[in-house]
């Protein structure tokens, strides 16, 4: 037995997760993570540094951290990166302007050997607001049907309504449960 | 869990048992012994609030809920307080049996802290109210406030453009400030406008700090999660200590945003002084300081100066 093996049979036994969320400033990160975690949500500021936030969902011990996305933050993400088994990708659905700014953004992330495996959920957040692109558009323009190294999957969602904050985090968790808790 | 049970039953049996020995033993009401015993400042007037609000009596609770009406309508100013006050005092002279002649020093005591508690309530929900105001673009009185922030701390600068870079050289996230106000609204406006203009000098020491190449950090961003923490800290009551022993002022905005400056100022001191090696650690630090600001506030004894002192190096 080897010690990937040992390391893979603690890791089950405590069902626990790393996960991350990104995205550029302004996508609603922090938002999401405290609408997940029954906060409320209309006293939040600009995240500076990261939050973190550690909870229990269907028997898993989820460790989301929710990392600042300002330009000037961006190159620090890597620090967070190290065994991290899914990313929860987040976009301003509203926000057409800097969609190539995302899309540049997400694929760097996507090379990184770090994170290699890791699950990849897409969150079109914003999707109630009047002006919100379609998630068809939003696919496009983030070229997601280019990317072979991860499972992915694009969810619209709002976080002030709370509109498939659930079903996209089910179908990660369930992602990643299939990866790293089946047994060889 | 079983604390706090036990704690609920004593409150509500032994409390008053407690208070009518006292009473008979010294011949005073809890009210005066508040304000005969306690040091004047957030001591007493915090003990006379959790008196007030603990009362069984109806008439305390009919003054506690007049007095709440009068702050909804915002009608809680100095001009008004005696139209409000006196009758308010005699209610309580009266129902707590009190012998004006003989304890002719009560009702100003006591009046100073219903001044104070109420003062404080009024300031929470103007707070509120500056808070629940969204930035917005098309409300050219928000314009110009944003267009004054950059005029105060960029004053050798016009600014290119409405939405431009320029925003993050102090300390926008992007190249339109109006999404970074989101949650703290309005009020994280007027609080950086209030520092920059009553508090030129320590204001701009600030922004040299934060524009520094090794310890810099995003000026704006920072002060809106510093309204957030002394919003925070007023809406918890933590911030009574402060504003509560200042003899000079009542609690009003202007309190409040000076609350905020020195937040602001003190935070940054702890920044530096920290040698923090990125961004990244604003997390850790900014927890550290409100902790140390908490503990502060927790002591009533606790008086806070603003002693802005800028060094010239």
């Amino acid at each position: 037995m080897g010690f990937l093996t040992i390391l893979k049979k603690l890791r089950q036994k405590e069902k626990e997760m790393r996960i991350l969320m990104l995205g550029l400033d302004n996508a609603g990160k922090t938002t999401i993570l405290k609408r997940f975690n029954g906060e409320p949500i209309d006293t939040i500021s600009p995240t500076l540094g990261f939050n973190i936030k550690t909870l229990e969902h269907r028997g898993y011990k989820l460790n989301i951290w929710d990392v600042g996305g300002q330009k000037s933050l961006r190159s620090y993400w890597k620090n967070y990166f190290e065994s991290t088994d899914g990313v929860v990708w987040v976009v301003d659905s509203a926000d057409a302007r800097r969609l190539a700014d995302c899309a540049k953004e997400l694929h760097t992330l996507l090379r990184e050997e770090r994170l290699a495996g890791a699950t990849l959920l897409v969150l079109a957040n914003k999707s109630d607001l009047p002006g919100a692109l379609t998630l068809q558009e939003i696919r496009e323009a983030l070229d997601l049907d280019s990317i072979k190294t991860h499972h992915w999957r694009i969810m619209r969602c709002s976080a002030v309504t709370g509109e498939n904050l659930l079903e996209g985090m089910d179908w990660m968790l369930d992602d990643i449960a299939n990866r790293i808790f089946t047994l060889d | 869990m079983v604390f706090f049970n036990l704690w609920s039953v004593f409150q509500w049996y032994l409390r008053p048992f407690i208070k009518w020995f006292l009473r008979k033993t010294t011949r005073l009401c809890e009210l005066q012994r508040i304000c005969y015993g306690d040091k004047i400042g957030a001591q007493r007037s915090c003990n006379i609030e959790k008196s007030l609000m603990l009362s069984r009596t109806r008439d305390v609770q009919e003054v506690v809920a007049f007095l709440d009406a009068v702050v909804k309508e915002r009608r809680f100013i100095p001009t008004l307080f005696s139209e409000i006050l006196d009758p308010t005092v005699n209610i309580i002279i009266r129902v707590k049996k009190i012998n004006k002649k003989l304890h002719d020093s009560f009702s100003p005591l006591f009046r100073q802290c219903l001044i104070q508690i109420w003062s404080y309530r009024q300031l929470v929900d103007e707070v509120e109210e500056l808070r629940c105001t969204h930035f917005d673009s098309n409300d050219p009185i928000h314009e110009k406030k944003l267009l004054r922030l950059w005029g105060l701390l960029m004053p050798d600068r016009p600014l290119e453009a409405r939405i431009t870079k320029d925003w993050q050289d102090i300390g926008f996230q992007g190249d339109d400030p109006k999404t970074d106000f989101r949650g703290m609204g309005l009020l994280g406006l007027e609080n950086l406008l209030y520092f920059a203009t009553e508090y030129r000098q320590a204001s701009n020491h600030v922004l040299s700090h934060s524009l520094h190449p090794k310890y810099g950090y995003t000026f704006a961003i920072v002060g809106i999660n510093l309204t957030s923490m002394a919003y925070y800290l007023l809406k918890d009551g933590s911030a009574k200590t402060y504003m509560f022993n200042l003899k000079q002022h009542l609690p009003s905005i202007n309190l409040f945003h000076k609350f905020y400056c020195y937040l602001f100022y003190e935070f940054d001191k702890m920044w530096i002084e920290s040698k923090p090696e990125n961004m990244m650690e604003f997390s850790i630090i900014f927890k550290k300081f409100e902790n140390a600001v908490r503990t502060e506030l927790a002591d009533p004894a606790s008086v806070f100066r603003i002693n802005i002192e800028v060094d010239t190096i």
